[in-house]
C-alpha cells in the first residue's frame, strides 16, 4: 500500500514545554486516521506542524511525498484542510466563499454539487455567519473538498454539533472514505472514531501512547468499549491501576 | 488569473458591503471638495495668481481617496484577515502572499479612482472647475502617488503582527500625511518649518506633482520626487512579500 502521510521524529517545544514530543505517524492511502487526545494534548499543534502553519523544531513531514514547508503551493492543490476555528470574512455569503475557494485551484470540483450533497443548496445566498453550527461544519467540509483532494485534514469536525448533525457528517465521511479519499481527523467522540477510523493514535502530553486499530486499542485495555479504553490510556498511570 | 479576478470581485463586494471605505475613501474626499468649493468660491490662490485657490487644491483633495484606501483600508483589512485566521486558511491553499496583497491593492485602487472621478465631477458641475494643465500629466502623477502610497500600505499589511499594531501604524502614517501634506490643509498656508517637515513625506511630493500637472505649471526637479517615490515603492513592496506574515 502507498503511504499518503509520513511523519517522523516530530518535535515542537514552547520554551521548556514539549507540545509535540517525538511523534511518528504513517497513514496509508484510502485510510481514515484518527488522532485522539484530551484538550491540550497536542493534537492541533501536531496538525499545524504537519501542514506547515507552525514551524517544528525537529523531524520530517511528507504529505503525498511532498515537504509542506518547501513546496506549499504544489501540495495544497491536492490536500484539503478544515481547521478547528472557522475562519471566513465578515459579511461573506456561502456562494461567495465557495466561489473564491474554487478559484484558487487548478482542478476543483463543482461546488454546487457538493453543496447539495451536504444539504446546503438552499443556503447559497445566506451569510456564512448566520448558518447554524451544523451547517457551518458541513460548509467547511465542502470547502475542504473543493480542491478535489487526495487527502483531507479535519480538525474536530463534529465538536459542538447535536447528535443528528454529527450522524449526518459521519454519513458523508463514510461516503468519502468509500470513494477512496484519505482522511486525517481529530475527534473527542469515541463513537465517531469507532465508526470512521481504520487506525488511531492517542496523544498524551505531546507523546503518542497508543497506535493501532480501534480493536487493538480495546484488546490491549481491560475494557470492552473504546471510550473506557481511551480513558484508561490517557489517565495517569496511578489512577489507571487503581481502576483495575 | 481566474483566482485573482474572483478574489478581486469578492473582496470588492465585501468592501462595499462594509461601508467603511465607501465613507472614508469615496464620500470624504467629495465632502472636502464641496466644503472647499463653498468656502473658497472663486478666490484667487494669491494676489495676481492665474488660478483660483480651489483649482490649486484640486490635486490635494483628489489624493485623499488614495490615502484613505491605501494606508488605512488596505492594511486594516489584511490585518483583520490575519487576526481572523483567514490568512492561515489561505496558507493551506495554493494562493501566494503576492496575490492576496495585490487583490486588496486593486480593490482599494478601484475605490480611489471612483473617488477621483466623483471629486472631479462635483468640482466641475458645482464649482466650474476645469483642469488647466495636462490631463495625461495629471493622471501620470496620480498613478505615481498611488503606487508609492499603496506600497507603504502593502508593507504595513504584509508585516503588521496584529490589528492593534496595524492600527497604530495606520494612524501614524495616515493622519500626519493627511493633515500636513496639503491633502486637507493647504500646504501654502503652512509656516515654513512645517512645510520643511511636510516635504519629507512622499505624499507631499506627490501632491506637488498633482498640483503642478493640474495647474499646467512647469515643475522644477520633477525627476527627484519620481525617483524617490519609485524607490520607496519597490522597497516597500519587496518587504511586504518577503516578510509576509500568515499569522
Amino acid at each position: 500500500m502507498v503511504t499518503a502521510l509520513v511523519v517522523e521524529n516530530l518535535h515542537k517545544s514552547y520554551g521548556s514545554v514539549h507540545a509535540v514530543d517525538d511523534i511518528h505517524i504513517s497513514v496509508n492511502r484510502g485510510e481514515v486516521f484518527g488522532l485522539l487526545g484530551a484538550n491540550g494534548a497536542g493534537k492541533s499543534t501536531t496538525i499545524e506542524c504537519i501542514l506547515g502553519t507552525k514551524k517544528y523544531d525537529k523531524g520530517t513531514v511528507r504529505i503525498l511525498g511532498i515537504d509542506p514547508q518547501r513546496r506549499r503551493k504544489e501540495l495544497f492543490e491536492k490536500v484539503g484542510v478544515q481547521f478547528q476555528e472557522s475562519n471566513y470574512q465578515d459579511r461573506i455569503t456561502v456562494a461567495e466563499l465557495c466561489e473564491v475557494t474554487h478559484a484558487l485551484y487548478r482542478n476543483p470540483t463543482d461546488y454546487e454539487q457538493l453543496l447539495s450533497q451536504f444539504g446546503l443548496a438552499e443556503k447559497h445566498k445566506s451569510l456564512v455567519s448566520e448558518l447554524s453550527g451544523g451547517q457551518k461544519q458541513r460548509l467547511f467540509i465542502v470547502l475542504a473538498l473543493i480542491p478535489n483532494p487526495e487527502l483531507v485534514f479535519l480538525d474536530e469536525i463534529t465538536t459542538g454539533l447535536d447528535a443528528k448533525a454529527r450522524r449526518d457528517v459521519w454519513k458523508h465521511l463514510v461516503n468519502l472514505k468509500n470513494k477512496g479519499l484519505t482522511i486525517f481527523l481529530t475527534s473527542h467522540y469515541m463513537d465517531e472514531v469507532e465508526v470512521l477510523c481504520d487506525k488511531i493514535s492517542i496523544l498524551k502530553k505531546g507523546r503518542i501512547i497508543f497506535h493501532g486499530t480501534v480493536k487493538q486499542a480495546i484488546k490491549n485495555s481491560p475494557y470492552d468499549k473504546l471510550e473506557d479504553a481511551y480513558l484508561w490510556y490517557t489517565e495517569e498511570e496511578g489512577t489507571a491501576h487503581e481502576s483495575l | 488569473m481566474r483566482a485573482f479576478s474572483t478574489m478581486v470581485k469578492t473582496e470588492l463586494k465585501l468592501s462595499l458591503r462594509g461601508m467603511d471605505m465607501v465613507i472614508f475613501a469615496i464620500a470624504m474626499p467629495v465632502v472636502v471638495a464641496i466644503i472647499l468649493g463653498i468656502i473658497l468660491g472663486n478666490k484667487l490662490a494669491f494676489e495676481g495668481a492665474g488660478y483660483t485657490f480651489f483649482e490649486q487644491s484640486f490635486g490635494a483633495v483628489a489624493s485623499i481617496g488614495i490615502c484613505a484606501a491605501g494606508v488605512m483600508g488596505l492594511p486594516l483589512v489584511v490585518a483583520d484577515y490575519r487576526h481572523k485566521k483567514i490568512l492561515k486558511r489561505c496558507k493551506v491553499t495554493p494562493v501566494s502572499p503576492t496575490m492576496i496583497l495585490l487583490a486588496q491593492v486593486v480593490v482599494n485602487m478601484i475605490q480611489s479612482i471612483v473617488s477621483l472621478i466623483l471629486v472631479y465631477a462635483v468640482s466641475a458641475v458645482f464649482f466650474g472647475y476645469r483642469m488647466s494643465g495636462s490631463v495625461i500629466g495629471f493622471l501620470g502623477a496620480y498613478l505615481l502617488v498611488m503606487l508609492s502610497i499603496y506600497s507603504i500600505g502593502m508593507m504595513v499589511a504584509g508585516v503588521a503582527p496584529n490589528i492593534k499594531m496595524a492600527n497604530i501604524l495606520c494612524v501614524i502614517l495616515y493622519f500626519p500625511m493627511l493633515i500636513f501634506s496639503g491633502a486637507t490643509l493647504p500646504y501654502e498656508i503652512m509656516p515654513m518649518p512645517l512645510q520643511k517637515f511636510a516635504d519629507v513625506m512622499p505624499l507631499t511630493q506627490g501632491i506637488k506633482l498633482l498640483k503642478g500637472t493640474s495647474l499646467g505649471m512647469p515643475i522644477e526637479n520633477v525627476f527627484i520626487p519620481i525617483v524617490v517615490m519609485c524607490i520607496l515603492a519597490v522597497l516597500c513592496m519587496g518587504i511586504s512579500v518577503r516578510y509576509f506574515r500568515w499569522e
